[in-house]
């Protein structure tokens, strides 16, 4: 019986013939925040979709090792992406809502595309859009486009919408990157809300970030031309006052990014 | 405390003089296009004037009859205005569906190599000039079709009226015309799906993917809303060009002046204002060619509308494109 | 302290494509018993091809699609496989429908062909000739004269229109971009009408080639404006202003620089506006009369295109003669596809070899 919601076990991505990913062994604790710090280009991206199925997407993608969601291997035999993708939700790092749907409907967006009925929609939008912390924002405008929203709002939908299949992990791809920093902190404090019921894994270049949001943090790295892989993984607070290893000092101080 | 100086005026206008000329001959070129299209209505309307004057404008447009032989003449294109509209129509419903599915096939289902071969076929289609799509209309497809409309005749008719047929024989009715002519558009409503569907953001489809959608879903919810005003403009471009076709048709639709077949499909009687002058021209008498040019006005005019509406439907219905 | 080592790609590294036993049973299921049900009833009852596959085969395909997706994926999984049940069979009559017009233009066409095809005329021809006599040779003459002539005032015209729209900024060019559209909206007929009423009934000309390339030009002008325009258009603005800031005046910045840089865009211009109009019968028809003999004048005379070659031994009907059109579709339809071809090749995006330093 696993401890945790969601663990890899030596997982190896191609792309083509060239190797990117080695051999990553993590283990993300239930209802907890992790984040997955480290260069860019060093596969964590990549590492995150092989997480909900959507690197088997990419054209000339390989994969070797497992994946443990609550023990089954979610590349399994008879294992379809679909399920796996309602409880292992994402967000990406441009928000992306649909711009031929209203608000109301961006965050029953999930629902209807995954063919699941349901008949509280009402409730279900109010709860998600309070967990995403912006009911109040759009209470009275419901039925407007999604794209009359604000970068950060659009943002904050695209969580809403995840969270409206009730995941039990959320994965986040850089979400705050392409925002301002007032939004940032914003998503920053939800994410800090949402982990009491959803495991969270975030990729983030921001440091700061990381320290101020995670419990436990990985540190990916490339050398040149060699595959990634995680050269420490641990709590946040030992990552970044008290590595192990010096490669993870130097980056964390910022002699190198 | 000073104020701004004043704005001063940039002149952006040539000084050399080969500037002058090389703006000159540019100018005189776009502007010939208002010359050209200006010439094309003037001159049609000046010699179709007289026709519209003697058979009055709406006879001539909604009227049945066409006798050169009674004084005074009739012209009316009534049954030809119709027609157009019937068969342009016909091969729009057969052609949407197929062209849909062959661009969602190629952009979204089908392994790379596939897809490679039915672009080429498709492309390939593009390019048959209509006079061969006409020779294939008559000697290779009309038997078929024939069959086919013999089919749906016997086993339909009783509970679709408009499935009748009084003539016994199938050859040369608008669904023939209709089938012929929706083969020819496809290549083009299938090449500009295709683009629609290219040009959807990729992050749409992956965020959707990453919600848990199933295939059918992506397709029904996102891919088609998306590109729905482009596709429909794409549609009615082709019913422009259904409308005008000629040749591809000329040979397999037969001509009826003296009534309307409003939906008899199935009926060799038919009517196709291109068709008409194309039919007439050779052995027209003066009187008769004004009437001729009145009937290239009126599907000018019509063709002019639907094309306007299409370029109308794309810009109003795709608001958060950025072009 | 380890640096990772690289690990060839392994045979089996795509675990998703590893279908399970449902999906495996369910899809074989679905290809093989409706079409056998579908193969044994036709052997039974003898019911034609079209009429079986539309009343049994389609129902049945849809019923397994729906079952197998059902089967394999649960409630979610009717819709999945009714798409792609519909799909395939949508696709599949598409492209079978396609390739039996181009299969028919190359088999029919074959048959009438031969050396002297090419070459000869038909000056000595009637309906009951054999196919050894006579030839399109005078319609290939007579496309290229037309063509020719169309392309001769069409193509300085687009470019410069082309130029027009993104050298210059006047403010008439939104306009001139619509009545770029509704020209292409003409029919082509229309445009035949057009010349008949402006040159040959008010009396300026008889019917002659030279009436035939004229109607052309409304019919080839946007489509070779509009290719040239984006073409143009994809040359970077930096150019066009390095030029400038060099003190380049603007025809010069737009010889020297705009137009070599867009010249393959323009060489494709070309040759789609020719594939536009070389297939056009309907404004030939009106403007040009019929000659069985070969005539290079495009001031006088009858003189015959493919096209209207095409659309005369169609009108003919008999089977030699309808022989012949075949030969003539498949002599056009060979130029067409050199000229698409042709584009392809000229709008490929040119490889560069970079030398090393």
């Amino acid at each position: 019986m696993s401890n945790y919601h969601l663990e890899t076990k030596d997982i190896n991505v191609w792309f083509g013939e060239r190797h990117v990913l080695k051999d990553v062994n993590l283990q993300f604790p239930n209802n907890k925040v992790t984040a997955l710090i480290g260069p860019s280009g060093c596969g964590k991206s990549t590492f995150i979709r092989t997480l909900n199925r959507m690197h088997e997407l990419i054209p000339s993608a390989g994969l070797a090792g497992e994946v443990l969601l609550d023990g089954k291997d979610i590349y399994g035999e008879a294992v379809d992406p679909v399920d796996v993708r309602i409880r292992v939700g994402m967000v990406f790092q441009k928000p992306n809502p649909f711009p031929t749907m209203s608000i109301k409907d961006n965050v029953m967006s999930g629902i209807k595309l995954s063919g699941i009925t349901r008949s509280d929609t009402a409730d279900l939008v109010e709860v998600s859009l309070k967990r995403a912390a912006m009911w109040n924002e759009v209470k009275d405008r419901l039925s407007d486009p999604a794209v009359s929203l604000s970068g950060g709002q659009q943002q904050r939908l695209c969580i809403a919408r995840s969270l409206a299949m009730n995941p039990d992990v959320l994965l986040m791809d850089e979400p705050c990157s392409a925002l301002d920093p007032g939004s940032t902190r914003r998503i920053e404090e939800t994410i800090l809300e949402l982990k009491e019921n959803v495991t969270i894994v975030i990729v983030t270049h921001n440091m700061q970030q990381a320290q101020r949001i995670s419990d436990q943090t990985a540190f990916f790295l490339a050398e040149d031309n060699t595959p990634g892989y995680v050269v420490e993984f641990g709590e946040t607070q030992q990552i970044f006052y008290g590595p192990i290893d010096p490669r993870t000092n130097e980056y964390v101080n910022g002699r190198f990014g | 405390m000073s104020m701004a100086p004043a704005k001063r005026k940039l002149l952006s206008k040539p000084s050399r003089v080969e500037d002058k000329i090389f703006f000159a001959v540019a100018k005189a070129a776009g502007y010939s296009s208002f010359v050209i299209i200006g010439m094309i209505l003037v001159f049609l309307s000046i010699r179709a004037w007289p026709a519209f004057e003697s058979q009055g404008v709406l006879n001539f447009t909604f009227g049945t009859f066409w006798d050169n032989s009674l004084t005074p003449p009739i012209f009316h294109i009534g049954p030809m205005v119709w027609g157009s509209l019937l068969i342009a129509t016909l091969a729009v419903t057969i052609a949407v569906p197929m062209a849909i599915s062959i661009a969602y096939f190629i952009e979204f289902l089908a392994p790379k190599f596939i897809a490679k071969i039915a672009t080429v076929i498709v492309d390939l289609l593009a390019a048959i000039p209509s006079v061969v799509i006409g020779l294939w209309g008559l000697g290779i497809f009309s038997p078929v079709g024939a069959g086919w409309a013999q089919m749906l005749n016997e086993s339909l008719s009783g509970v679709l009226p408009f499935l009748s047929n009084s003539a016994g024989t199938f050859l040369r009715s608008p669904f023939i015309a209709g089938i012929v002519l929706g083969v020819m558009i496809v290549p083009l409503i299938s090449s500009v799906t295709r683009e629609m569907f290219s040009q959807i953001d990729g992050e749409l489809i992956k965020g959707a993917l990453a919600l848990g959608a199933t295939r059918e879903s992506v397709l029904r919810r996102v891919i088609l809303p998306t590109s729905a005003g482009g596709i429909l403009g794409g549609v009615l471009l082709a019913l422009g060009r259904a409308m005008g076709e000629t040749v591809a048709i000329f040979f397999v639709l037969n001509l009826t002046y003296d009534r309307f077949n409003f939906f008899n499909i199935l009926e060799p009687v038919g009517g196709n204002i291109a068709s008409l002058i194309l039919a007439k021209f050779g052995e027209a008498a003066p009187i008769e060619v004004e009437a001729l040019m009145a009937a290239g006005v009126v599907l000018f005019i019509i063709t002019l509308i639907i094309n306007a509406l299409a370029s109308y439907i794309v810009q109003k219905a795709q608001p958060w494109r950025k072009d | 302290m380890s640096k990772a080592t690289f690990v060839a790609r392994p045979k089996r590294a795509e675990p998703w494509t590893r279908l399970g036993s449902k999906v495996r049973l369910a899809s074989l299921l679905t290809i093989l018993v409706p079409a056998s049900i579908f193969a044994l009833f036709l052997f039974l009852t003898g019911t034609d091809f079209m009429a079986g596959l539309v009343t049994v085969f389609l129902p049945l395909q849809l019923l397994f699609g729906a079952w197998a997706g059902f089967y394999a994926f649960g409630k979610r999984g009717i819709l999945d496989g009714l798409l792609l049940v519909i799909t395939f069979f949508l696709a599949f009559f598409v492209l079978v429908m396609l390739a039996s017009v181009l299969w028919s233009v190359i088999e029919a066409g074959f048959r009438a062909m031969s050396p002297h095809f090419i070459y000869q005329n038909n000056v000595y021809v009637s309906g009951k000739t054999g196919l050894e006599i006579g030839g399109a040779g005078h319609a290939i003459v007579g496309t290229s004269i037309v063509v020719g002539i169309t392309s001769l005032v069409t193509v300085p015209l687009g470019v410069a229109t082309a130029v027009y729209l993104t050298e210059t900024r006047d403010f008439g060019r939104g306009t001139v971009r619509t009545l770029l559209q509704a020209m292409s909206a003409i029919p082509s007929v229309v445009a035949g009408l057009f010349i008949y009423s402006l040159l040959i009934i008010s009396g300026w000309s008889g019917y002659s080639g030279l009436m035939g390339a004229l109607a052309l030009i409304p019919l080839m002008l946007p489509t070779v404006s509009r290719v040239a325009e984006e073409s143009l258009r994809n040359v970077s603005r930096d150019l066009r202003n390095g030029a400038l800031a060099l003190g380049a005046p603007s025809y010069r910045a737009f010889l020297m620089v705009t137009l070599p840089a867009a010249q393959s865009g323009l060489v494709t211009a070309i040759l789609l506006g020719i594939a536009r109009v070389i297939g056009e019968t309907a404004p030939l028809l009106l403007t040009m009369a019929l000659a069985n003999g070969t005539n290079a004048n495009p001031l006088e005379g009858g003189m015959t295109t493919l096209p209207s070659y095409i659309f005369s031994f169609i009108a003919l009907g008999d089977p030699s003669s309808i022989a012949r059109a075949w030969g003539a579709a498949l002599v056009l339809l060979i130029f067409v596809g050199l000229l698409f071809a042709a584009a392809r090749v000229a709008s490929a995006p040119k490889k560069v070899k970079k030398r090393s330093a």
